[in-house]
């Protein structure tokens, strides 16, 4: 028997220097948190910047599905505020790029099994996330992933998160150069670095190696750096200031050629500009697109070059860049073509057809390995590593569709690497089509999730994976995702078809409901953000999709996108087509509707008490908030027809009247005019913080009252009437849920609440 | 030697029994009922084969219904020190996964499910301690056959090591005759 030891001490110099005192300071203050001689809020943020995040019902509270149970963790400190020290959380792992070696494949793989659920789980920025990790495992985990060459710093917390880039960077046929190295570097540089420790939020940078194709989704980030080639001379066109969350914002365009060697310097003046002028306090309002969107993208890049003159200079811009020109992979075996398809199988057929991808380099492809909800187990990734040893080598990376690519495989090497891959059941073809769907954690670990997107995400994948070969080629390839809530961490805003999570009181019984978001285009690097239609009970979102395929084949004009044939069809169209699935039927009729997909809870008769009697009233501000609903529509209307001015006029009208339907609960004779409105609803709601949304956002969706109704518009742009029509929908889900939580609802509206 | 983080796992006579949806159904029944440990959460992974495909999560140990090695059974796993000699340990462990077992055989519906007391699955979650070779089977092997023994009731036993070394150290344990998981709570009673 091996004489018991630390890790630290039998993996003693394979940890890096940097990353070793990086670890022991944690553990340190492990220590001193016990030992409550460090502050919980800064304990928090201290294990966040390590990654450490926290987990659902952490906060030692779990609804059973008839009562809120306490989950009595022994006495001990908290590692945060409302965040019980004994309760497990989630331990986030970033891989810049997505690439990884099969040493640290193997090291994921152990860490899964013996701190985790021995599932490694793969998020929508190319990180890992391990769940159910209790805190005093995590110095270990840190120290073990060291040793591989992987640090969690900074992967939660306000600072520089997972850089990203396309997965196939340095394969692919439409590049202009590999990003690969330059992605890499720029991590490198501005891991811990002193000019990106002081901001408000994070900060996440992605890098694409073309425009038009979707991989790097640069549009969407605070940082995106495209890559060109200006006379032959590396360089990046940069943007700044783009986000998903509650209200997506396209990114800008800051500067047209960054030539690669200003790339290390211009990041970090924006970083310092960032760090000193962002918001601090209000926390909804602290990403980056905040401060462009106050001082415009003009502002913000003289704030910039500004900054640049004063940036002193760092050898280590040089000396991070050196020899990257050259930077290569290397394929194990020799490129050679895949000849003869005969004696191939229907399988292997089928999994080429959509999980393959012919690199630039002749005699070799890129396999995409399709795993189900972006999860892999222990057994299966250290098998994984094996098959990569033999095929790859260290050429694998996790992508934001949470699944693995393989690049450099021979192509006459994909018969026995499908083979291979079979044997592990990671061989399921449609990688990158309709049943590769992409889902956030959601009410399964995350503290924030509304609704079960992974539960969702499961039951489309399975039903859409029954009928994949009869559906027709056009809807094979359109991209489903769904987010738990409306912080969009699932990318619903990029989809053909997105959802997110919200949740509808019926009869006084919360029933999961779904978003339904079309118009969004995951293409040109996320080239347009779709729009919230409709609320749909959870149930029937396997019928919105049909619904919504069936009708696209049925009408698609020749070889029109799916974007292109929502804008003929128009956007009404399809709301009254789905009108009729937003109906709840009562919970004698059918108690499906009254949980969400893969949840146990059931609602007991106990619960269901306040709803059984008289099931025809529907409350009042129900009416009104449906209302409001169809307002916010008709300023999705307008947007899409281009007026501009009008979109946001009845966007903020909607949110003036969502604002009016609740003041209504404490003052029934509210007046029209604006301003008592807004006051009524400041003194009532918003000073007393019933209107605060109960997660992270707390007053945001207030303040977007406020700011409307404060500010004057003379330049209505498309991006504030966008950012209008989604901060209507978002004000109203918050008037939803408050309504349903300051009040008991003594009916059940079982009559669909949509606007006739 | 501080051998903790022991799983144990007992298999079905019918993995067809009870479906991982089934098992997740129970398990979180489970979580505002059971009053002597902490459980937290439930977690659903029958997406995938061979896995743990429905997880309840505890403070002190994890249950789950368990196919990682491509057959059906229930698998405790430890997470917390527990105190006591090597023996008291597993001993510990093979009482709380047969009792695991009982509730669950109690709880399924349909036709029932039965487990196969005959064999059984040690595995030490704990790469540092339990490396998976000959000298962590040799330390362990003399308390082990002490506790297999009284769990068999001297029925004879085989042990086999599978021996992948980048494995968890894991032990396949099977006695020589049947024995149904009310007979082992017995004889470790
Ligand atoms: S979208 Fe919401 S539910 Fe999903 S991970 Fe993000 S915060 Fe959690």
């Amino acid at each position: 028997m091996t004489e018991a030891t630390s890790w630290k001490e039998t993996l003693g110099s394979r940890i890096p220097e940097d990353l070793g005192r990086e670890i022991d300071i944690f553990e340190t203050q492990i220590g001193l948190r016990q030992q409550d001689k460090l502050d919980e809020i800064i304990f928090a943020e201290t294990r966040l910047r390590r990654g450490a995040y926290g987990q659902r019902y952490d906060n030692g509270q779990r609804f059973d599905g008839s009562r809120t149970q306490e989950l009595n963790f022994p006495e001990g400190n908290t590692k945060g505020p409302n965040t019980a020290w004994h309760a497990p959380g989630m331990q986030r792992i970033k891989i810049p790029c997505g690439g990884l070696n099969c040493a640290q494949m193997d090291t994921l793989a152990d860490l899964a099994e013996e701190y985790s659920d021995g599932i490694c789980h793969i998020t929508t920025r190319q990180d890992f996330q391990l769940h159910y990790v209790h805190i005093e495992d995590t110095v270990d985990l840190m120290r073990r992933l060291a040793a591989v060459g992987i640090t969690t710093q900074e992967a939660c917390g306000n600072a520089v998160r997972n850089v990203t880039a396309c997965p196939l960077a340095g394969v692919c046929k439409t590049q202009s150069f590999d990003v690969t190295p330059y992605a890499d570097a720029l991590a490198r540089f501005l891991l811990g670095h002193p000019d990106m420790q002081d901001f408000g939020r994070k900060f996440k940078i992605a890098f694409s190696g073309c425009r038009d194709e979707a991989c790097g989704l640069t549009s969407m980030h605070d940082m995106g750096a495209l890559a060109v080639l200006r006379e032959g001379k590396r360089g990046f066109e940069l943007y700044v200031g783009g986000g998903l969350g509650p209200v997506p914002h396209r990114a800008k365009l800051i500067e047209e050629f960054v030539p690669a060697e200003e790339l290390l310097p211009l990041t970090q003046a924006i970083g310092r500009v960032f760090a000193r002028l962002g918001e601090k306090k209000n926390r909804a309002r602290a990403r980056i697109k905040f401060l462009i969107a106050k001082l415009g993208i003009e502002e913000f890049k003289r704030l910039v070059t500004e900054e640049r003159q004063l940036v002193t200079e760092d050898p280590l811009w040089a000396t991070t860049l050196e020899g990257i020109e050259s930077h290569s992979e290397e394929a194990l075996r020799p490129g050679q073509a895949l000849n003869g398809m005969n004696h191939l199988s229907e399988g292997f057929r089928r999994w080429q057809e959509t999980n393959v991808y012919q690199q630039g380099q002749a005699g070799y492809a890129v396999a995409t390995v399709n795993l189900p909800l972006g999860d892999i187990t222990a057994n299966q990734l250290r098998a994984l590593a094996d098959v990569c040893r033999r095929f790859v080598k260290d050429t694998v990376r996790t992508t934001v569709e949470q699944n693995f690519v393989l690049r450099w495989v021979s192509e006459a090497d994909l018969p026995d690497l499908y083979n291979a891959l079979e044997e592990l059941d990671l061989a399921a073809p449609g990688a990158g089509t309709i049943v590769d769907i992409t889902a956030c954690p959601g009410t399964d670990t995350c503290k924030l999730g509304i609704a079960s997107s992974r539960g969702l995400a499961g039951e489309l994948r399975q039903q859409l994976s029954e009928s994949f070969l009869e559906l027709d080629q056009a809807v094979k390839g359109l991209r489903i995702k769904v987010s738990g809530c409306f912080n969009a961490c699932g990318q619903h805003h990029v989809a053909d078809i997105g959802f997110y999570g919200v949740s509808r009181k019926i009869g006084g019984i919360t029933v999961p409901h779904f978003q339904v978001i079309l118009g969004g285009r995951w293409q040109e690097n996320a080239g347009s953000f779709g729009l919230a239609m409709v609320a749909i009970p959870s149930r029937n979102i396997p019928q919105v999709v049909t619904r919504l395929t069936e009708r696209f084949v049925q009408d698609r004009n020749g070889n029109e996108s799916f974007q292109d044939f929502i804008e003929r069809t128009g956007k009404r169209e399809f709301r009254s087509m789905l009108e009729d699935l937003a109906v709840v039927p009562a919970y004698e009729e059918d108690s499906s509707f009254y949980s969400d997909w893969g949840a146990a809870r059931e609602f007991t008769t106990g619960d269901m008490g306040k709803g059984e009697c008289a099931g025809e009233v529907v409350p009042l501000a129900h009416f009104e908030l449906s209302a409001c609903e169809r307002e916010a529509f008709e300023a999705q209307m307008s947007l899409d027809e281009g007026e501009y001015e009008l979109a946001y006029r009845t966007a903020f009208s909607a949110i003036l009247h969502a604002a009016k339907a609740i003041v209504k609960t404490q003052l029934l004779d509210v007046p029209d005019d604006a301003d008592t409105i807004v006051e009524e609803f400041r003194r009532r709601f918003f000073e007393t913080e019933l209107f605060f949304d109960a997660g992270t956002a707390k007053d945001k969706f207030a303040r977007y009252l406020f700011r409307m109704h404060e500010t004057v518009i003379d330049d209505y742009t498309q991006d504030l009437a966008h950012r209008a029509v989604e901060e209507a929908q978002l004000f109203i889900e918050a008037a939803y849920a408050c309504y349903d939580r300051t009040t008991s609802v003594e009916a059940a509206p079982v009559v669909p609440l949509l606007p006739k | 030697m501080d051998l903790q983080r022991i799983n144990v796992k007992f298999y079905l006579r019918d993995g067809e029994a009870i479906s991982p949806e089934e098992a997740f159904r129970i398990f979180n029944s489970w979580i505002p009922t059971t009053a002597d440990e902490i459980l937290v959460d439930v977690a659903d992974y029958s997406h995938i084969a061979e896995a743990q495909q429905a997880l309840l999560v505890g403070h002190d140990a994890n249950y789950c219904l368990d196919t990682t090695d491509g057959r059906k059974g229930l698998m405790y796993s430890r997470k917390r020190p527990v105190d006591g000699s090597i023996a008291e340990r597993l001993r510990d462990a093979f009482a709380t996964t047969l009792k695991t077992c009982a509730r669950l055989e109690r709880d399924a519906g349909g036709d029932g499910i039965r487990f196969r007391g005959e064999e059984a699955l040690l595995i030490v979650n704990d790469r540092l301690n339990a490396p998976n070779d000959e000298e962590t089977l040799a330390a362990i092997e003399p308390e082990l056959d002490t506790v297999l023994r009284e769990l068999f009731g001297g029925a004879e036993t085989v042990v086999e090591r599978n021996g992948d070394a980048k494995q968890l150290f894991s032990l396949q344990l099977r006695a020589r005759r049947e024995f149904d998981i009310d007979t082992l709570i017995e004889n470790l009673s």
